[in-house]
């Protein structure tokens, strides 16, 4: 019931033909503005359009060649939304909206209202790189999108870049991770995960994994929705819907490169690197902790490099909160945290600005002592990409 | 955007807040209405006014900004056949499209309804009653 006294503003609106942005922080402005946030999972328009200038040889030719392709509709001959929509083109009727590509302007309009600390930008292009059956050519895109990246984002207050390697070049990775590690705005690796094959922890890979340990750069795992990828793990070839292949795809990728990783024994060769998973959600994180743990009672003869039991290492993971699950009470966020024993571990992330993004007030919602929000918000994340606290 | 002043209290304990002139809100448009913290957003559809709660209860974006447009549905009464209906009057959350029915505030898929809130048109002027 409203009161005399409730100031009363009426205004006319349009419909919005892309998701709203950027409200959500404005709706918390007074609560959020003198915590230290960090929003470690960033888009910027990223399509190869950019990369072209970066491209070299027959593969600056082959750029030209893919940006000449008319996949109507899709901006920048998007190499993601090509794939992604092509599949289940419309299945949503539209709903929700397009998701619009963040310019650096609109990054920057976003960083300048103050709330946020730092922004870490993530590939959105290159998510799919993992699975590009041709080993240079992902290499080639990789390092384009790396030195595109840093000419465009570096310098800027509280912007932070993740570099991108081709896992399966693991010798082009390590040069990138050499090439980009001492750029004081270069944050972290980023291993896009889906579609990797043999799955990440095969000793292939390990180059990548030193190079970033020699660097002491931490390597982030982003996933993406499954796309055309058929069968890896649960993806096109087992569901028929996107919903079910998006739901699954993601955790079943983290689940699968966290177990693969620890049981190569990475954690105890690299005791100093740090891991994070991006864009999977959070609830599957204590099942493949303590699931791997009831199994290493039997096999742990496989595994002879293991000094302690999976979750021991699993749980210095650090994890993005993002696709935030919908749990039904508001106590639940903590208590799941608590069975991941994540409270220094996990880390706020929007995915701002995709579709799927998660609004504050999805996390804003659940109940939790200042202490835990101010780690999840920004605390946790200033320890693992290393950065100072902003004044 | 308009101010309004605070009308004169009519009902017992409900307060009407004008929202605008009914020549100012023809079909198709919409308004956001903040009373205090709260948020309400107001359509006309087709003539008839709706008012609902402002705020998307998934991570509250603001309704009052959603497009009204159709939706699938598939039941008993279309034989489990998947059907497009309710063309202009289904609200798609600006957030990450959850819908409702912008007549009834029923959520469509969700066990969910938004609060609605009755609205009136007196002396020319459109006034929702809270
Ligand atoms: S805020 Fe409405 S669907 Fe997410």
């Amino acid at each position: 019931m409203a009161t005399d006294k409730q100031s009363v503003r009426v205004q006319r609106v349009e419909p919005s033909f892309n998701p709203v942005q950027d409200e959500d922080l404005d709706q918390y402005s007074d609560e959020l503005s003198e915590l230290t946030i960090v929003d470690v999972d960033v888009h910027v328009d990223d399509t190869l359009m950019f990369m072209l200038d970066y491209m070299e040889g027959h593969f600056r030719k082959r750029m030209e060649t893919v940006l000449q392709a008319d996949f109507k509709g899709e901006p920048g001959n998007s190499l993601r939304n090509m794939i992604a929509h092509i599949a289940w083109l419309g299945s949503s009727y539209d709903k929700p909206p397009r998701a619009k590509l963040a310019t650096q302007k609109d990054l920057l309009a976003r960083m300048e209202k103050g709330i946020i600390d730092y922004s870490i930008l993530f590939p959105s292009e290159l998510l799919p790189v993992g699975y590009l059956p041709e080993p240079e050519w992902a290499a080639a895109l990789a390092t384009a999108y790396n030195q595109y990246m840093v000419d465009a984002y570096q310098n800027l207050d509280g912007v932070k870049i993740a570099i991108v390697v081709a896992p399966q070049h693991p010798d082009r990775a390590a040069a990138e991770i050499d090439r980009h590690a001492a750029h004081p705005d270069v944050v972290s690796v980023c291993i896009p995960d889906v579609g990797v094959n043999p799955p990440i922890g095969d000793e292939k890979y390990w180059p990548i994994f030193a190079a970033a340990a020699r660097h002491d750069l931490p390597i982030s795992f982003h996933g993406i929705e499954a796309l055309i990828h058929d069968n890896y793990p649960l993806r096109v070839a087992h569901f028929h819907t996107l919903m079910q292949v998006n739901s699954m795809g993601f955790p079943f990728t983290s689940m699968l490169q966290i177990m693969s990783v620890v049981c190569a024994g990475i954690p105890v060769r690299f005791p100093n690197l740090k891991f994070a998973i991006l864009e999977a959600g959070l609830t599957w994180m204590p099942f493949i902790m303590y699931r791997l743990d009831a199994a290493y009672l039997r096999y742990r003869t496989e595994l002879p490099a293991l000094e302690k039991k999976p979750s021991e290492y699993i749980r210095d993971w650090y994890i993005g909160t993002h696709e935030l699950e919908a749990l039904p009470r508001r106590g639940d966020l903590v208590k799941l945290i608590d069975l991941y024993q994540g409270r220094d571990t996990t880390m706020w992330a929007s995915d701002w600005p995709h579709l799927e993004r998660d609004l504050i007030a999805g996390f804003m919602r659940y109940d939790m002592d200042d202490a835990l929000r101010r780690k999840i918000l920004g605390e946790n994340a200033l320890q693992f990409f290393g950065l100072k606290p902003r004044p | 955007m308009t101010s309004e002043k605070e009308p004169a209290r009519t009902g017992a304990s409900r307060r009407k807040i004008t929202v605008a002139a009914v020549d100012c809100f023809p079909p198709g448009a919409r308004m956001e209405v903040r009373v205090g913290s709260a948020m309400i957003a107001v359509f006309n559809v087709g003539g008839d006014y709706y008012a609902l709660y402002g705020r998307c209860p998934h991570q509250s974006a603001p309704l009052s900004r959603g497009r009204l447009q159709g939706t699938v549905i598939c039941n008993a009464d279309t034989g489990w056949k998947t059907e497009w209906a309710h063309e202009g009057e289904v609200l798609v959350c600006p957030g990450h499209g959850m819908e409702y029915h912008v007549r009834t505030g029923k959520a469509f898929g969700y066990n969910l309804k938004l609060r609605t809130y009755e609205v009136v048109v007196e002396d020319g002027q459109v006034k929702l009653v809270m």
